[in-house]
């Protein structure tokens, strides 16, 4: 054996072994909500199988109407995102205007802002609004995604300039053009987008927890951790079965678009 | 007049990339723009598209001042060197995707979307991708997307470039027959003087941003304005050697045979095309340096003086390096330039001798 395959197979080994450690949460979490509470902490093959801890976990919390709040704020950030990230790439890749490049700079420091630092301040501007404790005051501070911009921006320079010419001299203004050619040349990038978009307001937590504070406007996110926090006493195979249902969705759309996924934050660098 | 271009200038901070340009195109006129690389006939087309704005002067489209106008306003349709052709969409909605943003009625897309595709034989590639086309499919498409306009005017920026050399052969009688058939205003940039030969009604030829020369394509080989029109019309181009002073006139060399009695030598360049000299018994003395064979021609290439000549002879020859040969030539194709301007004379100097 050369020594490059046996460094091969370390790594194989060390891939599977990071891989199992990762999975391993969420595995205890299936064993956990399908098995009746004695066997929370108990590994016993012969363990009875059971959906007694999903129908406890759907009637004790309001998990439905969690699942429509959630729901309908990520799919308001995402479609706001999408409408104001594709005008605001569409000026910086294809206008010329005085202070692009003193505008685009902005943005682009917008990107090393940490959300949470913004806390406070979000919380301040969302009084002033009137809109504490709504759903769309979940979705606002998130729908001027800098690295949308970036990142449909980035897209739009790759079309070639000939084509928004040949449709200009063919009469198309400018929304039509951006609407007829440079969206569906980016099709595979909106796809991506949406779904690291999606996944990520999906899963967010301190924001929704500080805003909201009504079962009517309260995420998934945050429903849950009420739910399985110690005053309620802890019972980890209900809190798993609860779990389980809040990423279901989350995790079947990976499997359904595990490719795209994965090239998407590949392509992304990650946010 | 289809097209009038007057004093049109465009720069780009301190590049001058078109200075002072004026011309016209008649009605079903092809006039073709012709130059080397970087002289500025891109953007020469896209001043009269409207894709650029002009820095001076002033253009018309069919009497009509359009000069500050936007390009879907100028009633011309354009054919881009990469063809433009939107990859996510099919033949069909390529060919017709001006007429669907300008809301002409389904009946009259479909009328004018038959006729096209019978002119240009597209009919079973309808719903392909232009991604699935070969290059000359691509063109057609894009030629297709421009007749279907119906504008009087169409402009076309090295269309053929991308073709190879057969493809682009048919092609060029292809779009020359489809622009004689339909009676439409056409200017063609390219820098192929075979192209520009060939198909022209009228050639405008450009150097460093300015028109050398606005002529009909028999005047630019007869009649070349100056050496650099002599030098880019042909192949091989035309023979072009300084003249001697000798005495009593000028000459090929320091004593030798006078060409042209009375004019001083100096002060002037010979113009020759390669075809218009022959190899025989009598003449000027040459020295054989090289040859080429082309199949139907071989071009010799001859010393005199330490000028090269190049001299186009019919089918094979063979001639050694070194050997001795004798030029000839019939004075009428002689061309005169001035050494200075590089421009060439009208009328040569009186009292010229045969060759
Ligand atoms: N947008 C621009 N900005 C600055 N300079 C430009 C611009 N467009 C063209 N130029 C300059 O203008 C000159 C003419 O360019 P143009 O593209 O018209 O040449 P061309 O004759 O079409 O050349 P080619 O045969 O290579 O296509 C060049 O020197 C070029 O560098
Ligand atoms: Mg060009």
């Amino acid at each position: 054996m050369t020594p490059s395959r046996l460094w091969l197979q370390l790594e194989t080994v060390a891939a599977w072994l990071l891989g199992i450690l990762w999975a391993l949460p969420l595995l205890y979490a299936f064993w956990a909500a399908f098995h009746p509470a004695a066997y929370a902490v108990k590994f016993d093959l012969a363990a009875p199988l059971t959906l007694a801890n999903f129908i406890e976990a759907w009637t004790t919390a309001p998990f439905a109407r969690y699942f429509v709040n959630t729901i309908l704020y990520t799919t308001m950030t995402t479609a706001l995102q999408f409408v104001l990230c594709t005008l605001a790439a569409y000026a910086f890749a294809c206008h010329d205007w005085k202070g692009k490049d003193l505008v685009f700079s902005l943005i682009l420091i917008q990107l090393m802002v940490m959300p949470d630092q913004l806390l406070v301040v979000n919380y301040q501007t969302m009084t002033a609004l009137n809109l504490v404790d709504t759903i769309p005051a979940i979705s606002l501070p998130y729908i001027a995604s800098a690295f949308g911009v970036f990142l449909l921006r980035q897209n739009f320079k790759q079309v070639p300039i000939a084509l928004a010419e040949a449709a200009r001299v063919e009469g198309a203004g400018p929304l039509t053009i951006l609407l007829k050619v440079y969206v569906p040349l980016s099709k595979a990038v909106y796809l991506a987008y949406g779904l690291v978009s999606i996944s990520w307001h999906w899963n967010n937590f301190l924001w929704p927890l500080v805003i909201t504070n009504s079962v009517t406007t309260r995420p998934i996110t945050v429903g849950l951790s009420i739910f399985g926090s110690p005053e309620n006493g802890v019972n980890f195979a209900i809190v798993s079965a609860g779990t389980l249902m809040s990423v279901a969705p989350l995790l079947i759309g990976f499997l359904l678009f595990q490719h795209q996924f994965v090239h998407s934050f590949m392509r992304a660098g990650i946010k | 007049m289809q097209i009038e271009v007057r004093g049109v200038s465009k720069r780009y901070g301190k590049v001058r990339a078109v200075g002072n340009a004026s011309f016209s195109v008649e009605e079903g006129q092809l006039l073709v723009i012709l130059g080397p690389s970087g002289c500025g006939k891109t953007t020469l087309l896209r001043l009269i598209a409207g894709l650029e704005t002009v820095t001076s002067g002033t253009i018309h489209i069919a009497g009509r001042e359009v000069t500050d106008l936007p390009p879907d306003k100028r009633n011309i349709s354009m054919v881009f060197q990469s063809y433009a052709l939107f990859p996510h969409l099919s033949v069909r909605e390529n060919i017709i995707f001006g007429l669907k943003v300008r809301k002409v009625p389904g009946q009259e897309i479909e009328r004018r979307l038959a006729r096209v595709i019978d002119l240009l034989g597209l009919g079973d590639r309808l719903d392909s991708k232009p991604g699935e086309l070969s290059g000359g499919m691509r063109q057609r498409v894009a030629l297709g997307r421009a007749i279907i306009a119906e504008k009087p005017v169409t402009l076309m920026d090295e269309p053929l470039s991308n073709l190879d050399a057969k493809l682009r052969n048919s092609m060029r009688r292809e779009i020359c027959s489809l622009q004689r058939r339909l009676g439409i205003g056409m200017v063609y940039v390219t820098h192929d003087q075979i192209e520009a030969m060939t198909m022209a009604d009228r050639i405008v030829l450009m150097r460093d941003g300015s028109i050398i020369q606005d002529d009909v394509p028999e005047n630019f080989y007869e009649q070349p304005a100056n050496t650099f029109v002599a030098r880019f019309i042909g192949t091989p181009p035309m023979n072009i050697i300084p003249l001697c002073a000798t005495t009593g006139g000028a000459a090929l060399e320091p004593g030798g045979e006078i060409l042209f009695p009375g004019i001083d030598g100096n002060r002037f360049k010979l113009g020759i095309r390669p075809e218009n000299i022959r190899i025989a018994e009598q003449g000027r003395p040459a020295v054989v340096t090289g040859q080429e064979y082309l199949g139907s021609d071989t071009f010799i290439a001859c010393e005199i003086n330490g000028h090269e000549l190049i001299v186009r002879t019919r089918g094979r020859k063979t001639m050694l390096e070194g050997t001795r040969v004798h030029l000839t030539w019939d004075p009428h194709t002689l061309c005169l330039f001035d050494a200075q301007t590089e421009q060439r004379l009208e009328s040569l100097p009186p009292g010229r001798k045969e060759g």
